[in-house]
Formats: C-alpha cells, structure tokens, sequence
C-alpha cells in the first residue's frame, strides 16, 4: 500500500501574533507541522503498520521548511518530496491544489491524506480542489479511517451525524485532528530521520509556470480582532448568584 | 445586471438557517448594486421548501430533484452544482458554511475554475469581484480578502446575517438531473448518531456547553436539566469528547464545530483559546467556573464565579420560574 500525506508548514497558532500595518508579522522560529497534517501522518503510519506500505511526505514550501518535512519523517514516513517555491509569493488554496495535483499525475499510489484545513488560514479547500482535479473519489473532515478489502472505510463528520463512506483505491481523504493523537518523534526517530530520502522538486520540475498558479484571491490586510469586553463577574452565595444571573439573562441581554 | 445565487442546504428534513442568512445578504447586496437573486434546492423532494425559500427575496429558485439526495454525497451533489452553475451562470453564488459545503465547495471551484473564500464572517461586493472578512489563526485575528473573476463561489459562517424577509413571486424552474448511481465510486455505508430531535448546534439559538468541571454522571444530568429547560443545545469541550464523556459530534471549537447561538452557557470550561475559537461569536456568554481566573471570564458577559453543583440546580429553578 502507498500512501502519500501532504503536510504544510505554519505559524504556530499559540506564539503570540503581531500586526504592524496591516501586516502579519509570523515569528519564523516559531513555525510548525499543521496540526491536522499531523494527524493525517500519524493515521497513515497507523494504517501502514496495520496492513504494510509505505508512507511518503510532500510539501509545498520555501527552502526554510525542510525542518517540518524532517519532523514527519521521525514520526515514521519513509520518504519525502519537497516542492520547493519562492517563499515571498502568497499562494492560496487553489495554487497548493494544482502544484500537488500536478506532482500526483504521473504517481502510482493508493490513498492520498492530508489535513482537512490549515491552522493558519483554515480554509479547508485544498484537498477536495486536489481529489477533483486527479478525478479521484474524496471524503474530507475524517474522524477515523480503516482498511477493508484494500478499499477505505471513512468515518467522517457531517451535519446530520458521522457518515461512514466506502472509497476505492485510488482515493482521497482530508483529516480532522479529532481522531488521534500524534506520536511525538523519539530520539531514535529523529536520527533515522537525518538518513531517510528527501527529494527536492523545483516548480520548473512538474512543467509549472507562476502564471498557471496565479492566485484569484488575495489576502489585502490583517487586523485585530475587536475584543469582547469582560462583563460582569459575580462572586459570593451560590444561590443568590444563580437567581441574579437567570434575571439578567431575562431583563438585561433578554435572551430567556 | 448579474446573478446572486445561493445554495439553500437541507439537513435532516429542514432548510439550514445558515443558508437564509446568506439569501437574506445577497438580497440585500442585489438591491444595492442592481443584481437579481436566486437560489437553489437540491434535493429528493426539493419543492416543499419553495414557498419558505420565496420569503427571502429569491426571484428565481432553481429545483433539482432526485432521490440520491436523501442524504449528503459529495460526488452527486457536485454534479448538481455544476449543473445549476452551468443554467445560472451566476455571478456570486453563496453557501452557508455547513459541513456539507466544506466537502464540496474546493472541488466546485476547481470543476469550475471559479475564485472561491470559504468560512468568511463579511462579504460585500466591490469592482470585478468580492471582499471578505475572514477569522483566521484559530480565530484570533481577521484577514481582509479579495476575489476576483467572472465567477466567485463563497462560504459564510453562521450566524454571521440576520434573516431577513421579503416576499417574492419567484419563479420556480427545475432542472433536469441524472446520474447513473453504479459510476459513483465512493459508497455511504451508514450514517451514526442521526438524532432528529437533537438540535443543531451550528443552528441552535441556545447552547449549554459542558468542559472538564461537569464530567460526572451528576454534572451530565444538571447540563441535560438545563438544556431541557432552556431548549438548547448541549455541546462539549474537547477534554470532555476526548474522555469518551461526551459524543465527538459535540466539541465546540476550533477542531470541532464553531457556534453562534443568542445565548451560550459554558459550564466547568476554563475558556482555552481552541475553544473559545468556536464560540466567541455568541451574542451573549454566561460562564460558571470555580476558578476565578479562568480566562473564559475574561470573554463571558455575565461570569459566577462558584462550583456548578451548587449554582446550577438555583439557576435551573430560576430559570423554570422566569419561563413560567
């Protein structure tokens, strides 16, 4: 079984955040694994020692992101792909979606998983552009996966319960991080990790031009989100809170 | 003059009010900038929601009606969607942000080379395209955005427009859809956890949402009387649904679902900012935490500082009384 996780790299959500005209201002030290990519590694190795394979990485990204594809191999993957791009260039979903569609068009390979979103943008677009583009049969917001028969069996999240969908090989399938927990790289790991196989491929590469993947949305600013302000906070008799409280919620936010 | 289109998502029987909220908003931006308003209902018995569609300033509605559509599958409804894409040619064409629409609406874009801006918070239309607001970075903060083209689809989280009524005459046109069921390569088995009468927390006007503080048996039934009482929701925090305590469908949250009821209740949740992620967009919050510095104060409009087994059953009675 082959498996291939794309992953990306992001700002880690928890740093602190800085805007400064506008602009965002990322601390590059503190950039990390998506969170959700994290997870779709983690349920590749799962599904691999379960019923053998191999697992192997892509990322788009600048040269600096070599270090989140090394993370992905301690956790296990056997091999990367690094789709190097020009760091100063805002791609969005639909950028990522063709260059990994466009890498995918001449690869052998089961499954194909990633997060559902980015932490950063949280768009969640990619995947489902990525499963149409390869023609290929897609479930996205996965909450467990399975193997059957060599077809996929996704329990995924939708608005009217958890459905559980039969996919083919070859397929898609994008990843919440409700379903596992990622292993931590060991010591061990992150030493196989500096041996493993680590192919970098230039945008020239896959035959793509910037402006095949110029983006049709943009991101003109940032801005602070306009904080809720504290309202009032009652300490005292437990009784006499909750009777005042409930008379709030009815004569002052008239919400009951 | 250019078509404003909206999907009208059903779910379990009844129309998502996250669609009518968008409806409402492109109503509102057709009559600003001259455009007609549409909508769309795919579905196996799509015409009983035409008249409550028709209150909210469609003057066209698009039906397609087959029995596929019972349930969610992402490989018929995309095949709907271009179709409906193909006979509208709209200009916008606008979803709520549901679950069934973050499974289809990248594929959408790419099947039709269309800008696509998903979960925004804003819209509004400017020259040869859309600007949006987006929360981004677990929600911490917005990004302004721009989409441009001859064909934008975008996705906007509820909660986020008002309803807002204006009777129309609509027409009603349907279109005629197929689809040969044995090319369809990916299978729905079984859908789990279907409870029609649990209430929608991506909808519900109330939610009582229960964390760490509330994961015994007794905590669970004093969040289940109040809920009762308040007829809302109940919805979890990721400690609680990872516990087993609570169903995962119900984590409110980055992770999991984001809420933007009237009234939220937190019960026993410190307010991580995962968490907050998925409910600061709640007109009002209560909170009930022992912790005095529990940074769920810092959001909440109304904060008791106390240990909820002794708040909660006054404030149930209370509550029974007022709504008496």
């Amino acid at each position: 079984m082959k498996l291939y996780v794309c992953i990306k790299q992001v700002p880690d959500v928890d740093a602190p955040i800085q805007i400064k005209n506008g602009t965002l201002i990322q601390d590059t030290d503190r950039m990390v694994l998506n969170a959700y990519d994290a997870s779709a590694v983690e349920e590749a190795l799962v599904l691999t020692e379960e019923h053998e394979g191999e697992v192997e990485v892509v990322m788009v990204g600048p040269e600096g992101s070599k270090e989140t594809i090394r993370k992905a191999l301690a956790m296990g993957a056997d091999k990367a792909t690094h789709i190097q791009t020009d760091g100063d260039v805002d791609y969005n979903s639909a950028t990522y979606a063709k260059i990994l569609a466009t890498f995918f068009e001449d690869k052998e390979y089961d499954i194909i998983a990633c997060g559902k979103q980015s932490q950063d943008t949280d768009a969640g677009l990619a995947g489902s552009m990525m499963a149409e583009h390869l023609n290929l049969p897609y479930a996205t917001n996965a909450v467990g996966l399975s193997i059957e028969d060599s077809n996929l069996i996704v329990k995924r999240q939708g608005d009217a319960g958890q459905e559980i969908i039969e996919l083919p090989s070859s397929c898609l399938v994008t990843c919440s991080n409700d379903m596992n927990e990622p292993r931590i790289p060991s010591l061990k790991g992150i030493m196989k990790s500096k041996k493993k196989p680590m192919e970098t491929v230039e945008l020239s590469d896959l035959d793509i031009a910037e402006e095949d993947i110029k983006p049709n949305t943009k991101v003109t600013g940032h801005m602070e989100k306009p904080e809720r302000e504290p309202g009032q906070k009652f300490e005292g008799d437990p009784e006499e809170l909750a009777q005042k409280v409930a008379n709030l919620l009815d004569e002052e936010a008239n919400v009951i | 003059m250019s078509t404003l289109l909206t999907h009208i998502a059903i779910s379990d029987g009844k129309i998502k009010r996250s669609s009518l909220e968008v409806l409402s908003r492109m109503h509102q931006l057709a009559n600003e900038y001259g455009h007609d308003t549409e909508a769309v209902i795919i579905d196996e018995q799509p015409s009983q929601y035409v008249d409550e569609v028709a209150k909210y300033g469609a003057s066209t509605i698009y039906t397609i009606e087959n029995p596929i559509f019972k349930n969610h599958r992402n490989t018929p409804l995309l095949k709907a969607l271009s179709a409906v894409m193909d006979e509208a040619n709209p200009y916008i064409f606008g979803f709520g942000s549901t679950e069934g629409t973050k499974d289809i609406l990248g594929a959408l874009a790419a099947n039709q080379d269309a800008a696509v801006l998903s979960d925004v918070s804003e819209f509004d239309l400017i020259d040869d395209g859309i600007s949006a607001t987006r929360p981004v970075m677990a929600a911490k903060i917005l990004s302004e955005n721009e989409a441009h083209g001859d064909q934008i689809l975008v996705s906007v989280r509820s909660g986020s427009y008002d309803l807002n009524e204006s009777q129309t005459d609509a027409e009603t046109v349907n279109i005629d859809f197929s689809i040969d069921e044995d090319k369809i390569q990916s299978t729905l088995r079984e859908i789990i956890g279907a409870d029609s009468d649990k209430i929608d927390l991506s909808e519900a006007e109330t939610i009582v949402a229960a964390g760490r503080g509330a994961k015994d048996e007794e905590g669970q039934d004093l969040i289940n009387e109040l809920a009762s009482t308040l007829n809302a929701g109940i919805g979890a925090s990721r400690a609680l649904t990872e516990a087993g305590v609570m169903d995962p469908s119900l984590q409110i949250g980055q992770t999991g679902k984001v809420v933007s009821p009237q009234l939220y209740i937190a019960v026993g949740i410190s307010g991580a900012i995962q968490h907050v992620a998925g409910m600061a967009n709640s007109k009002v919050i209560v909170a009930i935490n022992k912790d005095p510095d529990a940074p769920i104060f810092d959001i909440a409009d109304y904060g008791i500082v106390g240990d909820l087994y002794k708040v909660l059953p006054p404030f149930i009675e209370e509550l029974k009384t007022i709504k008496s």
